[in-house]
């Protein structure tokens, strides 16, 4: 995507969600996941989802994804609401664990994305090769799954995510099992393509440091029932660096917030 | 790569000295057989130079070939049509729990069954026929290629169906990019499994319930006292399934799971 269609495409960025409320059945009685959850997602901005286990955050973006239905409230992207919202290219997911079919070459993997609907293979595969290459692994595109590093592998799950060309990007710790060498890269992998694709960004994290280093906004929660406790804006200039007075203030803020 | 090219002069010259060692094999083989055979009458134990004119008469006059193509055919089509109820049904027993725990004690009685027992009873309702045959060969593929597939169902990843369902990918879709791949393996590995025995006791049906085919000319050879062309056709049937074995189902298999195959050498 181009930056002039990402202009034009600025409404259906943001996400709003309003009154959202989820419990699960449990041994005694509902168990209440999330209560009552208001927020408003600014297009093209990248917002950080923070709590400790258990504070309902997996749940809050399966249901940003639909993938799992609220009890009360409603999602809606770009002022439409998700229920009637059918576009499924312009959302991508990007889960925990890269997810890789073992059977499938890298860019097979990759193409996986655009399988849904019904577009030439040669298409997908020319798409396939240019996510590969945006997220630099264009020399990959035959390996399998177990012949990737954990880094690559993020990577190529990545380049699933963004063969679509997502408007939105959600992300469920998406690096949270790599080591923190590779996940810094892809901390700085991830901001590249940001600042190219310019797609709104919604991720989970426990991480405090990893919300400070990528999110605009970062959004506590506090545990059972879910609820936001603090909508804490990040300001410190990009390239952002952990040791930096400004983030070690912003994280020693967030720290004290979970 | 670099890997491979290091690996593969070490292989290449292990694979010559595995070449030599099954030739010395073969050679001391042939030698007993032959020495046997100088102290036994032919119609008992024929030497090797007898069984390989019996081999060129059948081969010469095409009694080897018709009969071969007969059989080959019969369990072509006993395997092909096992393959195509099996697998549905595999994949159903798998897919809905409730149906597969009520059926699940059928099977291993299916493969404790006798092909004898399966070959008395197509005699009795087909009579002597390619059906007898076929039959056989279907009742001994069936249960080994649906306990195959069973299997690979219940391996089907859970997180992968809802990795597709985030993409918002249609169940059919679902089914042949997620479900069949996982399956492949267990269902290559079942369907190889029951091509041999297919194969093996097709002969058991032939012998008893046709007027064709190898396992025909196995019984009319014995019946004749002709042992020099029992030999014959027992060889033939060897190399037959030999070939078959390591000339194309082997390296069909390495090559379709050629990532699971490293993945396990890792």
């Amino acid at each position: 995507m181009t930056v002039h269609a990402a202009i034009a495409e600025v409404d259906a960025g943001a996400i709003a969600l309003a009154g959202i409320s989820k419990s699960f059945p449990s041994a005694n009685g509902a168990l209440a996941v999330l209560d009552n959850i208001n927020l408003s997602v600014r297009p093209h901005t990248i917002v950080a989802l923070l709590g400790a286990s258990g504070c309902g955050k997996t749940t809050l973006l399966s249901i940003i994804a639909g993938l799992v239905r609220p009890d009360r409230g409603e999602v809606s992207f770009g002022g439409r609401p998700a229920a009637r919202f059918n576009e499924w290219r312009s959302i991508s997911y990007m889960f925990q664990e890269d997810r890789l079919l073992p059977w499938r070459s890298t860019v097979a993997n990759v193409e996986f994305g655009l399988e849904a609907g019904d577009m030439p293979h040669a298409e997908r595969r020319r798409r396939a090769l240019d996510a590969l290459k945006l997220v630099g692994l264009d020399s990959f595109e035959d390996a399998f799954p177990h012949q990737l590093s954990g880094g690559m592998r993020s990577r190529v799950a990545l380049a699933r995510s963004l063969v679509t060309e997502p408007v939105t990007l959600l992300m469920d710790e998406p690096f949270s099992k790599l080591d923190a060498q590779t996940r810094a890269q892809m901390h700085a992998e991830l901001l590249r393509i940001h600042s190219l694709k310019h797609m709104t960004i919604v991720f989970v994290t426990h991480d405090v440091e990893e919300a400070v280093i990528l999110a605009d906004e970062v959004v506590v929660l506090a545990p059972r029932p879910g609820r936001i406790r603090e909508i804490v804006p990040i300001t410190c200039a990009r390239p952002r660096d952990p040791t930096e007075s400004s983030a070690i203030h912003a994280i020693q803020h967030l720290r004290s917030l979970i | 790569m670099s890997e491979h090219a290091t690996l593969a002069a070490p292989r290449s010259g292990m694979r010559i000295g595995l070449v030599g060692q099954r030739l010395t094999l073969l050679a001391v083989l042939l030698g007993i057989w032959w020495l046997c055979s100088l102290r036994l009458p032919h119609y008992v134990l024929p030497g090797p130079q007898r069984v390989w004119d019996a081999l060129m008469l059948i081969a010469g006059n095409g009694d080897l070939w018709s009969n071969l193509a007969i059989t080959l055919e019969r369990v072509c089509i006993g395997f092909v049509l096992a393959t195509l109820i099996s697998v549905p049904l595999g994949i159903m027993l798998g897919a809905i729990k409730p149906l597969g725990e009520f059926f699940e004690p059928v099977l291993p009685v299916l493969n404790t069954v006798s092909s004898a027992i399966w070959a008395i009873f197509a005699i009795i309702w087909f009579g002597i026929s390619n059906a007898t045959t076929i039959f056989v060969v279907f009742m001994t593929a069936m249960p080994l290629i649906i306990t195959n597939v069973w299997q690979g169902t219940r391996t089907v990843n859970a997180d992968f169906i809802e990795l597709a369902h985030t993409l918002r990918m249609p169940a059919r879709k679902v089914m042949t990019k997620i479900y069949l791949p996982t399956i492949m393996p267990y269902f290559f590995s079942g369907a190889r499994l029951a091509f041999g025995f297919g194969w093996r006791v097709s002969l058991v049906a032939e012998t008893l319930g046709s007027s064709s085919g190898v396992g025909y000319r196995l019984r009319q050879a014995a019946d004749l006292i002709q042992t020099d062309q029992v030999f014959a056709w027992t060889l033939t049937m060897i190399a037959m399934m030999v070939a078959l074995e390591s000339g194309v189902l082997k390296p069909l298999e390495n090559h379709l799971f050629r990532w699971k195959k490293e993945a396990e050498a890792q």
